[in-house]
């Protein structure tokens, strides 16, 4: 293979190593909204049915 | 009361009086009994900052304002453990972004896309999630559109599903700007048929 061909590939796998790292690190700080859905509690009257 | 969307108090700056922008929100962890918000997991600033194990309670956030999230100095972040507890959850709880709604009459209204919250105005007065805005199924007639569902008193969630009562979907609002008025009256209906 040509020099400039292995350059390629190395940069390749440069740019999706760090995509990865990127992907990964916006997955860990993604936010949410995070409610106790463990309590198994009688529901108060609803007021209606329809 | 001041309502404002999940996804706008998310990735907030979390800054110090003296000016140190030491850490940004990730989650709002609030609590089934109630809806009262006991506070926010962080996370780091940066592009490679992780999840922080210090987290904020309610309780120490000074103003909640709309660019940052102001607390008196670092010493009011206490361990992530501290933030579940206020909020009763026992760290038994999950992202409730993208779950179903389900009326307790068994009708699928859609799938939450944010949450609404309502802050006080006055400093250490509640903070609470009032509603759920949603992505609408069929059974609301406008499926795929966006709408605010008010919340009871008392939120109910089992391992998959949010409920709310059936009667919710009569005060259903498409803006933040009549929605307070639809939470009090929905409310008030359950207090009167309870």
């Amino acid at each position: 293979m040509q020099w400039w061909a292995w350059l390629v590939v190395a940069l390749a796998a440069i740019v999706l190593l760090v995509g990865a790292v990127l992907a990964v690190q916006a997955r860990r700080r993604r936010g949410g909204v995070i409610v106790d859905r463990s309590s198994r509690r009688a529901n108060r009257p609803t007021g209606g049915s329809t | 009361m001041r309502l404002m969307r999940a996804s706008e108090i998310i990735k907030r700056p979390v800054v110090t009086m003296r000016g140190d922008d030491i850490a940004q929100v990730k989650d709002i962890v609030y609590s089934a009994h109630g809806g009262a918000v006991g506070g926010f997991t962080l996370a780091g600033r940066g592009m490679f900052a992780g999840p922080m194990k210090l987290g904020l309670t309610w309780h120490a956030v000074v103003a909640l304002g709309a660019d940052a999230v102001m607390i008196s100095d670092e010493s009011a972040l206490e361990a992530t453990s501290v933030v579940f507890d206020a909020a009763a959850t026992g760290r038994g709880g999950g992202d409730v972004l993208g779950s179903q709604v389900l009326t307790d009459s068994g009708v699928d209204l859609g799938i939450v896309i944010d949450v609404i919250i309502a802050v006080s105005e006055t400093l250490g007065g509640q903070c609470d999630v009032v509603g759920y805005e949603i992505e609408a199924s069929v059974a609301l007639g406008t499926k795929g559109t966006k709408l605010l569902i008010p919340l009871p008193g008392t939120i109910t969630a089992s391992a998959e599903h949010l409920m709310v009562p059936a009667s919710a979907k009569d005060f259903v609002s498409h803006d933040l700007a009549g929605f307070g008025a639809a939470v009090t009256a929905f409310r008030a209906q359950l207090e009167g048929a309870g």
